[in-house]
C-alpha cells in the first residue's frame, strides 16, 4: 500500500457523519417516491425482473447475433419492458466460444439471477449454456441453434430449442438436391452444427443410391476457400452440400463465385440466414436453401408482419429471419412467465410447454417431451435478378406440408434420442 | 494427383502473397519501431471498410485511396498513442495496441453494424485464366501483381532513397541520428503510416474476397503475426518466404487433410521455431536484447 493511500483507508468514519448519512438515507426514502424514484424505498417489490441474453458480440457469428439480440429486445419492448406488473430488463453477455457461453450463462444465473434465458447462437454455444441451465435449474430457450443433440440425447427439462434439427430441414430440403443430381460434395464446418449435416445428408444418401463423390469438413473462420474450391470442381459432383455458418458461408459464396463457379455446379444448404446472403451481395449470390422465416413471406401471421413493420420503423432496415428468432424465443419466455404468474422456474417450465402460437392452420409450440419446437421451413433460391438489396429470396414451397407430414419431419417420442429426467 | 498437386501449389502460392501483403505492415512496424502492433488487424478491417464507402460512394477507382487514409489514420494514431511507448517495456505496446484493436473493432461496429456488406471485385476483374489444372482468377493475380509491386517499392524506397537510409539508421541507433538533427518523431510517424497503409492495402485487396465485417480483423491478424513469427520479427525477406510457406502449406493440408487446414500454419510456426527460435531470417538486434 502506498503512503499516499493510507490516510483515505483508515479515515475514520466519525458519529455526526454517521448520523448524517443515515438520516439522508430516510430522507431519501421518503421522498423519492414522490421525485419519481420508486426503488429507494420499497426495493425488494419493485426489484426488475431480469432475462438473461447470451447472444456473440464478438466472433464470425456476431452478425447474425445483432439481429437476434435486436428480436429479443423488441419483444420486451413490446411489453413496455413489464412483466408481471413489474420492470423487466435485459442482461446481455457474450459468448466468444463455448466456455466463454458457458461461464456467462453461469454468471447470469449467479451474479444476475435472471428469470430465464435466451441465446446460443452456435450450437456448441447453446450446449454450454444448455448443460449450465439445467444443472441450475433456470429456463433457457435457445433460439438459433440447429444441432440435433440439443433435443435429442442432451435435451433436459429447462432446454427448449426453437430452430428445427438439423434432421428436419435435411429432410426438406435434400429431395430437392435428389432431383438436381445423384453426385453430391459435402463441404460442412467441423463443429457440431456442420458434422450433423454432414451426418444426416450422408444418411439420406445411402438410404437414395446417392454417391457421395467428396467430403470436407472445413475449419471455423477458414478466410480462404479456393483450395477447397478446386477439389470440388476436380471432383465434378452434381451439386454441393453445404454446412458453413454465417460470416464463413458469406466468405465461401464470394469466393464460390470469384472462382467461375456459380451456376456451374449448384449450391444448396439447410437453415441459412439472411444476413449471410446480404453480405454476399447480388452478383455473387447463389443457392438452394431452408430457411426458418422471411420478412415477405406473405404467410406470416398478422403478429409477425407487425413485428416486421416495427423491427423495420425501429432499425431502418428488414427484420432478417434471425431478428424474428430472437424475437419469437423471448416472446416464449416471456409469455411463460406471464402465464406461470411467477418467476419460479418450475412454473416458467410448465407455462413454456403449454405455450403455443397460431401460423396459419398451425398450432406452433414446444413438444412436451423434448423442448423442441414444431414449426414449418421455407425452401428457397436466389432470385435470378436481385433488384432489391435486400429481397434475395424466392419463396418455392413451404413445408412440411401436413401434420401428418410435419410428424413424421420432426419424428415421434419414440424416435427421440431425448430421454428427459427430472 | 499430380495435376491437382501443381494446382493446389500455384493456388498456395497465390494465397501466400496476400498472406504476405497482410503480414509485411505488421514486419515493418515492428522491425523499425520495435512495436508489436496488435492492432494491425483492425487497421486492415478500417481499410476495407474504407474502401466499401469509397467504391459505394464514388465508384471502384476511388477504393484505392482506402490505404492512404488508413495511413494518416495510423500517422494520427502514433502520434497520439503510440510515440509515447519507444524505449519502454514492450508489454506496453502491446496493451495499448490490443486496446486499440477493440476500440476500432468496436467504431466499426457502431458506424456500419455487424451484418457483412457486400463489395465486389470491379467488372474488369472478373474472370479467370486456366492452364491445363491450374485454375487462376484474373482479381487474385491482380492482388499478385500488386503485392509484388508494394514491397519492391518500399524495398527500393529503403535501400535507396536518404528518407529510406535515415529510417533504417533510426531503427538502428535512434540516438545517434537524432544527434546528427534529424527529425526522427516525423520519420517514425512515417514508418507507421507506411505500416498502417500497406494493412489497408491489404484490406482493400481482400475486401472482395472476405466478408466485410468489423470482426474480419480477428482473421487477419492470426495468419500475420504467424507469418512474421515464421519469418523472423523484423525481416522483410523472412515475412515474403514465411507468407508463401504458409500458403502452399495451407493448400497442401487442404488436399490430404482438411480437417487439419486451420491448425496446419501453427504446426509450421511451432516446427520451424523448435529448429529456430529466431524464425527463418530474425537477427539478434541489440535494441530489442
Amino acid at each position: 500500500m502506498t503512503d499516499a493511500r493510507k490516510p483515505i483507508l483508515n479515515r475514520s468514519i466519525g458519529r455526526r457523519s454517521l448520523l448524517l448519512g443515515a438520516g439522508s438515507l430516510g430522507a431519501a426514502g421518503l421522498i423519492a417516491p414522490r421525485l419519481g424514484m420508486p426503488y429507494i424505498g420499497n426495493a425488494a417489490a419493485a426489484e426488475p425482473i431480469k432475462i438473461g441474453m447470451i447472444w456473440a458480440k464478438t466472433g464470425n457469428i456476431v452478425d447474425q447475433a445483432e439481429y437476434l439480440a435486436q428480436g429479443g429486445m423488441l419483444a420486451l419492448e413490446q411489453r413496455n419492458n413489464m412483466l408481471l406488473g413489474r420492470p423487466a430488463e435485459l442482461v446481455w453477455l457474450d459468448e466468444p466460444n463455448p466456455q466463454g457461453a458457458q461461464q456467462n450463462a453461469e454468471r447470469l444465473v449467479g451474479e444476475h439471477k435472471v428469470a430465464g434465458i435466451v441465446g446460443g447462437a452456435l450450437s456448441s454455444f447453446a450446449l454450454a449454456i444448455s448443460s449450465v441451465a439445467n444443472k441450475a435449474k433456470v429456463p433457457y430457450v435457445a433460439a438459433n441453434a440447429a444441432a440435433g443433440e440439443i433435443t435429442g440425447k442432451s435435451c433436459n427439462k429447462y432446454t427448449f430449442r426453437l430452430q428445427p434439427p438439423v434432421e428436419v430441414h435435411t429432410r426438406v430440403l435434400a429431395p430437392y438436391c435428389k432431383d438436381i443430381g445423384k453426385k453430391w460434395y459435402l463441404l460442412t464446418a467441423a463443429y457440431a452444427f456442420g458434422q450433423d449435416i454432414k451426418r444426416s445428408f450422408e444418411e439420406y444418401a445411402k438410404a437414395n443410391g446417392i454417391t457421395i463423390v467428396g467430403a470436407d469438413e472445413v475449419p471455423v473462420s477458414t478466410p480462404d476457400y479456393s483450395s477447397f474450391i478446386l477439389k470440388i470442381r476436380a471432383a465434378k459432383p452434381d451439386v454441393v452440400i453445404g454446412g458453413l455458418s454465417a460470416s464463413d458461408l458469406t466468405t465461401y459464396l464470394k469466393q464460390w463465385n470469384e472462382l467461375g463457379m456459380r451456376g456451374k455446379i449448384p449450391f444448396a444448404e439447410i437453415s441459412v440466414g439472411n444476413t449471410d446472403l446480404w453480405g454476399v451481395g447480388p452478383e455473387a449470390a447463389d443457392g438452394l436453401y431452408t430457411l426458418t422465416w422471411y420478412y415477405k413471406n406473405p404467410n406470416n401471421p398478422p403478429e409477425e408482419q407487425a413485428m416486421a413493420a416495427a423491427y423495420e420503423k425501429k432499425y431502418n432496415r428488414p427484420a432478417a429471419d434471425k431478428a424474428w428468432m430472437g424475437w419469437l424465443g423471448m416472446k416464449s419466455l416471456l409469455d411463460s412467465i406471464e402465464a406461470a404468474k411467477s418467476t419460479d422456474s418450475a412454473a416458467i417450465v410448465a407455462a413454456l410447454e403449454k405455450w403455443h402460437v397460431k401460423r396459419g392452420d398451425l398450432d406452433t409450440g414446444y413438444r412436451p417431451f423434448d423442448h423442441q419446437m414444431v414449426n414449418r421451413l421455407l425452401v428457397a433460391g436466389i432470385k435470378p435478378k436481385i433488384t432489391d438489396k435486400w429481397d434475395y429470396f424466392d419463396i418455392k414451397a413451404e413445408l412440411p406440408k401436413t401434420q401428418a407430414d410435419i410428424d413424421a419431419a420432426f419424428g415421434s417420442q419414440a424416435d427421440s434420442a431425448c430421454k428427459m429426467t427430472g | 494427383m499430380l495435376d491437382m498437386i501443381l494446382s493446389q501449389t500455384v493456388n498456395g502460392l497465390v494465397l501466400g502473397f496476400l498472406y504476405v501483403l497482410i503480414a509485411v505492415g505488421l514486419s515493418i512496424i515492428f522491425g523499425l519501431l520495435g512495436i508489436v502492433n496488435f492492432a494491425h488487424g483492425a487497421f486492415f478491417a478500417l481499410g476495407a471498410y474504407f474502401a466499401l464507402v469509397l467504391a459505394r460512394e464514388f465508384g471502384w477507382w476511388a477504393a484505392l485511396l482506402a490505404p492512404l487514409l488508413t495511413g494518416a489514420v495510423g500517422m494520427i494514431v502514433e502520434v497520439v498513442l503510440i510515440r509515447h511507448l519507444y524505449g519502454k517495456e514492450p508489454l506496453l505496446g502491446l496493451i495499448l495496441t490490443f486496446a486499440l484493436a477493440l476500440l476500432i473493432e468496436a467504431i466499426l461496429r457502431m458506424v456500419f453494424g455487424g451484418a457483412p456488406l457486400p463489395f465486389s471485385a470491379p467488372r474488369f476483374l472478373s474472370g479467370f485464366v486456366e492452364y491445363g489444372p491450374i485454375l487462376l482468377t484474373k482479381y487474385r493475380l491482380f492482388v499478385l501483381g500488386v503485392t509484388v509491386a508494394a514491397l519492391v517499392a518500399f524495398w527500393a524506397f529503403l535501400t535507396y532513397t536518404p528518407f529510406g537510409r535515415i529510417i533504417r539508421a533510426g531503427s538502428r541507433d535512434a540516438e545517434m541520428v537524432g544527434l546528427l538533427g534529424i527529425n526522427l518523431p516525423v520519420v517514425f510517424s512515417f514508418v507507421f503510416g507506411i505500416g498502417c497503409l500497406l494493412a489497408g492495402l491489404a484490406g482493400l485487396l481482400a475486401a472482395p474476397l472476405w466478408t466485410v465485417t468489423p470482426s474480419m480483423a480477428a482473421s487477419a491478424i492470426m495468419p500475420a503475426f504467424v507469418v512474421v513469427t515464421i519469418g523472423g520479427l523484423g525481416s522483410y525477406a523472412g515475412a515474403i518466404i514465411a507468407g508463401l510457406l504458409v500458403g502452399i502449406t495451407t493448400a497442401m493440408t487442404i488436399q490430404f487433410q482438411p480437417e487439419w487446414a486451420g491448425a496446419a500454419m501453427y504446426v509450421l510456426m511451432a516446427a520451424i521455431l523448435l529448429l529456430r527460435p529466431r524464425g527463418l531470417f530474425g537477427e539478434k538486434w541489440e535494441r530489442f536484447e
